[in-house]
């Protein structure tokens, strides 16, 4: 049990399995391009929530060590995120079929959040690899920071495409408490010695 | 502080379970009984004759909703009323480009 919860292969594969579903169903003709958009947009936000959730879950919770485990892990859930967006990317390309129509709508509120979310995403998913984390040092970390960016931009792709609050709330509002929390939590530790 | 994990999970459930997901909540026809609805067949066969291009076609909200392009060209969503077949609402990616008053 504990070789197939640490293989990496095996977490990749979990990773993966809703993106295999879903282009297994298009494959045979089940699900068409459209309806793929919402699924795959939806994942690729639910992974860079959780993404994002870990930071602030390690500094509100005690250690614990499904958190570590987490962490450890934490780029190859970005990555994912990552090729959800570009799933959901190539679908929207499908889908559309043509030049004309993605410029005639490029300007909505609902579409350039998106490709701005994308753009912002794509320099984190080029430099995902141990040698850009070597080569950038400390400026990696600070790259990865415009992940913070894309999420405000991937909220509202999700609130103005779809012309509705509820979908896109329900999945930010906790990363949005979680922040907070860490936010709140941050000026007490400072006051109290740490490690009682 | 750990209250706020809980917390965050209540309101997610609380958002979830206060929308129904078959519904996007974008328009409302309170059209009476499916009975005395026109067909979505009869919709698109109305909608290609005024030049639409019809892709999709569902029930949302009590109304007929159509993905497809206008015979300006434009690639949108939009709503009918699923008795009299009249134009409600047309969206482009959420963008509202037309509403009936009342709607």
């Amino acid at each position: 049990m504990r070789t197939i919860l640490n293989n990496r292969q095996a977490f990749w594969l979990l990773l993966s399995l809703p993106a295999i579903l879903l282009v297994a169903g298009w494959w045979q003709g089940r699900i068409d391009s459209m309806d793929m958009l919402h699924p795959t947009g939806e994942w690729s936000a639910r992974l860079m929530i959780f993404a994002m959730a870990l930071s602030p879950l390690v500094a509100i919770l005690p250690p614990r060590r499904w958190l570590n485990w987490l962490v450890a892990r934490r780029r190859a859930i970005g990555v994912a995120a990552f090729v959800y967006a570009l799933l959901h990317l190539v679908f929207y390309l499908f889908d559309m079929g043509n030049l004309d129509d993605i410029l005639a709508e490029w300007m909505a509120p609902g579409i350039w959040t998106g490709w701005a979310a994308f753009v912002l995403l794509l320099p984190l998913a080029i430099t995902s690899n141990d040698r850009s984390m070597r080569w950038l040092k400390a400026g990696w970390k600070r790259l990865q920071r415009l992940v913070y960016p894309a999420a405000v931009l991937t909220l509202l792709h999700w609130i103005w495409v779809h012309n509705s609050l509820t979908g896109a709330l329900v999945h930010f509002v906790p990363l949005g408490l979680l922040l907070l929390a860490r936010f709140i939590k941050k000026p007490l530790s400072q006051m109290k010695p740490q490690g009682v | 502080m750990r209250k706020l994990i809980p917390l965050a999970v209540a309101a997610a459930a609380a958002v979830l379970s206060s929308a129904p997901v078959s519904a996007t909540g974008v328009m409302k026809c309170n059209a009476g009984p499916q009975s005395g609805w026109k067909t979505q067949d009869a919709l698109k066969a109305k909608l290609v004759k005024e030049g639409w291009t019809v892709r999709k076609s569902k029930v949302d909200g009590g109304c007929y909703e159509v993905y497809g392009t206008t015979p300006e060209g434009d690639r949108v969503e939009a709503y009918f009323h699923p008795v009299s077949l009249e134009k409600l609402y047309v969206a482009r990616r959420g963008q509202v480009l037309f509403r009936k008053p009342g709607y």
